[in-house]
């Protein structure tokens, strides 16, 4: 069964001219999810968490899948998107519909005037942004992309250690996502021989390598690094499953694996001058490392020790959060949206900056014609 | 109705669905007609059978939502068993994979002129809440009237149902409605949340004295295929659950005297409610940390002590547990 999740219909709504920021009603924002899928469970439940946004629909063209998100949220539901802005009337419309319905939604929102948020992969392909990008710029409106796992709270974290010099200089950053065949999302994908995610000209890789790619150019200066990359099937899948990359920047590097083999995980090694960060999300777990400072069989109880420090201070923290209600998979989300909201209520820098959400389309891209070379025996 | 030539099944390669082609294919000419995704076995629903059975299964391989693929698969299908459906993942998942394809399925067979479309629904669609403990429930319980407050599996089930009557009496489609208890055999534990929840190792063992809506799936299917035969049982819905329904405690200490190790902790049924308040307290000050799997409306529909009843698809179906409940135990161990 595929997991399409259409909407395309035409928008017949009298385009709303964009209210300039200082306009924005008060300080609430109205809110509109379109596309009732799985991830629109995760977009739903955070907003309910944040006091500013006030959900005031969703949208599916399946009326069964908008009336079971309207019915658990307890919000209006739509089956077609020109009643959705003509009635409902949202200042930010999350699209979270299948990709390749990315690019033409979000200019269709940005022209009846509403900020977008777009789920990732931002779009298919650079053009694809280029335009959006473009259509965002005409109209004054705000655009952002799903990028959530850099407001996890613990990247943040990790984020302020390097920046007080806990690791030196970043050197490289390792970037590793499990994703299992037989999972609750890989599954779908891997019995659905129409499944629109094995129709995107990246596979299933572009619809989930996003994240551990942007946690990499989170590091990464350069606008075009050299990028090598290589895709492979495994057993009997007639798609490729298994996907290698790597990158090289003037003065950082890295590398990403997706792989379908391991169990569900997503794990990010920063390696410094003086240490490395290893950042488990999914455990919400941070370890430094760095070289014994102790000489010979020293360091070898050195080390463990370290780890058992580590170890203790990952469990208190955890305790705490976790005695104040803080521990939540979807935290990232929650934050990029509070910092999307606050960005069009204040006019300030959107969270994902626009240079960020093209160059990492941009290298999806480049990713992408490089394995499909490889895979037809040619070089990139 | 006369007895069909050709019959339709959904699902066919699921728990279930093999043991219904089998039941089906027991009726001498027969044909039976098995819709499957291209990712499904069809090696599982041939081995074992008879070379003349064999010959009177077609298999078609195609999708649900492809309604080209349905009105030539209905050709000439008298009656449609509509038994696939998602059993897992979240309310999107199984509104997609369950929903949206009977809507299409309903629509294609109304267009081909199917005679009996028999769909496979869910014990769990009973709106239990409002119902007195130990009462018994029969075909005329209500369903549940806040479905969305239940897990997504019963919401899904309970939105397949009412769209299934709605769409029939629109299209002027015939509709028989099975409603099976918590289907067990060979392959499947038979501790299901109806005796409680495991987490990670540990049973937590929700009351105990209450009868578990159990079907052994031979049983059902007996009463699945007599549901789509049956003459003059068009617009009738049938609960399928087995006679002598053991209860969690008794289920429990036999697993144990079989050898099964269990480690569980019991939650006594006074206590259920009080628990769930507290936990979805919880879960709701933390804005979600934990998941509202457990509040005291999920809770009252599932361990709520109640006697479901089976006498109408006895009288109107003339079904009779082909298997004692205490029989299909012990096949489900030794399987």
């Amino acid at each position: 069964m595929t997991t399409l999740t259409k909407v395309s219909v035409p928008i017949q709504a009298a385009r709303r001219a964009p209210q300039p920021a200082t306009q924005q009603r008060n300080d609430r924002i109205r809110v509109a999810v379109l596309g009732c899928g799985q991830i629109a469970d995760a977009h739903l439940s955070q907003l309910q968490r944040i006091r500013c946004a006030d959900v005031v629909g969703v949208c599916d063209a399946h009326e069964d899948l908008a009336y079971q998100a309207a019915a658990r949220f307890g919000v209006s539901q739509y089956t077609h998107l020109d009643a959705l802005l003509s009635e409902a009337r949202p200042d930010v419309v999350h699209i979270a519909t299948p990709a390749h319905t990315h690019a033409q939604l979000a200019m269709q929102l940005l022209q009846a005037g509403c900020h977008v948020y777009v789920e990732k992969p931002f779009t298919l392909d650079v053009h694809e942004a280029d335009a959006v990008l473009r259509v965002a710029s005409e109209t004054g409106l705000q655009v952002c992309v799903g990028h959530d796992q850099l407001f996890d709270p613990m990247w943040l974290r990790a984020r302020r250690m390097v920046e007080a010099g806990a690791i030196g200089k970043v050197r490289h950053v390792e970037s590793i996502l499990g994703y299992p065949l037989d999972g609750k999302f890989g599954a779908l994908v891997a019995n659905d021989p129409n499944h629109w995610v094995r129709r995107l000209p990246g596979g299933l890789f572009q619809n989930t390598i996003s994240h551990p790619l942007y946690r990499i150019t989170d590091f990464l200066a350069d606008e075009e690094p050299v990028l090598v990359g290589n895709w492979l099937r495994r057993g009997d899948f007639d798609f490729p499953t298994e996907l290698h990359m790597a990158l090289e920047g003037a003065e950082v590097s890295g590398s990403l694996t997706f792989s379908t083999r391991i169990p569900p995980q997503r794990i990010t090694q920063i390696y410094g001058s003086t240490g490395t960060l290893w950042i488990d999300f999914d455990g919400q777990v941070i370890r430094r490392m760095a070289r014994p400072r102790m000489p010979g069989a020293f360091a070898k109880l050195e080390m463990p020790l370290r780890h058992f420090t580590e170890s203790c201070g990952n469990l208190t923290r955890n305790l705490w959060r976790f005695a104040c209600g803080e521990i939540h998979y979807f935290a990232g989300m929650k934050n990029l949206f509070e910092a999307f909201y606050q960005s069009i209520l204040t006019g300030s820098a959107p969270p994902v900056p626009v240079a960020e959400m093209r160059r990492v389309t941009s290298l999806m891209d480049q990713l992408f014609a490089h394995c499909r070379a490889q895979e037809k025996g040619g070089r990139a | 109705m006369s007895q069909p030539r050709r019959v339709c099944v959904t699902g066919a390669t699921g728990f279930l669905g093999r043991r219904l082609v089998s039941r089906l294919l027991n009726e001498p000419e027969l044909q039976v007609r098995c819709l499957l995704r291209a990712t499904s076995d069809a090696e599982s629903l041939l081995r074992g059978l008879p070379l003349e059975q064999q010959q009177r299964i077609e298999i078609l391989r195609g999708e649900l939502h492809d309604a080209a693929f349905l009105a030539e698969a209905l050709v000439d299908c008298e009656v449609v068993y509509h038994g696939a459906a998602a059993l897992g993942g979240s309310a999107s998942t199984l509104f997609l994979n369950t929903v949206i394809p009977t809507r299409q399925l309903l629509t294609a067979s109304a267009e081909a002129g199917v005679s009996r479309f028999v769909l496979v629904s869910s014990l769990g669609v009973y709106g239990t809440r409002e119902l007195r403990r130990w009462q018994q429930v029969d075909e005329s319980a209500p369903l549940d009237p806040q479905p969305e407050l239940r897990d997504p599996y019963t919401f899904s089930k309970v939105r397949q149902e009412l769209v299934a009557r709605e769409m029939c009496a629109q299209l002027g489609l015939p509709l028989v409605v099975v409603r099976p208890g918590v289907i067990y055999g060979e392959g499947r534990s038979l501790l299901t949340s109806r005796v409680g929840l495991q987490v990670g190792p540990l049973l937590v063992r929700m009351g105990g004295r209450h009868p578990l809506p159990y079907t052994y799936v031979e049983n059902c299917a007996e009463g699945l295929k007599l549901a789509g035969l049956v003459p003059g049982v068009d617009g009738e819905t049938f609960n399928l659950v087995d006679d002598d329904p053991v209860t969690g405690h008794q289920l429990v200490r036999f697993l144990r005297r079989q050898g099964q190790r269990i480690r569980s902790v019991w939650v006594p049924g006074f206590c259920i409610q009080p628990l769930s308040w507290l936990y979805s307290t919880y879960a709701k000050w933390t804005e979600g940390q934990l998941p509202p799997v457990i509040t005291p409306y999920r809770s009252a529909a599932i361990w709520k002590p109640l006697r479901y009843c089976n006498s109408y698809a006895k009288h109107k179906l003339n079904w009779v547990q082909p298997i004692s409940t205490e029989q299909a135990l012990e096949r489900t161990i030794v399987g």
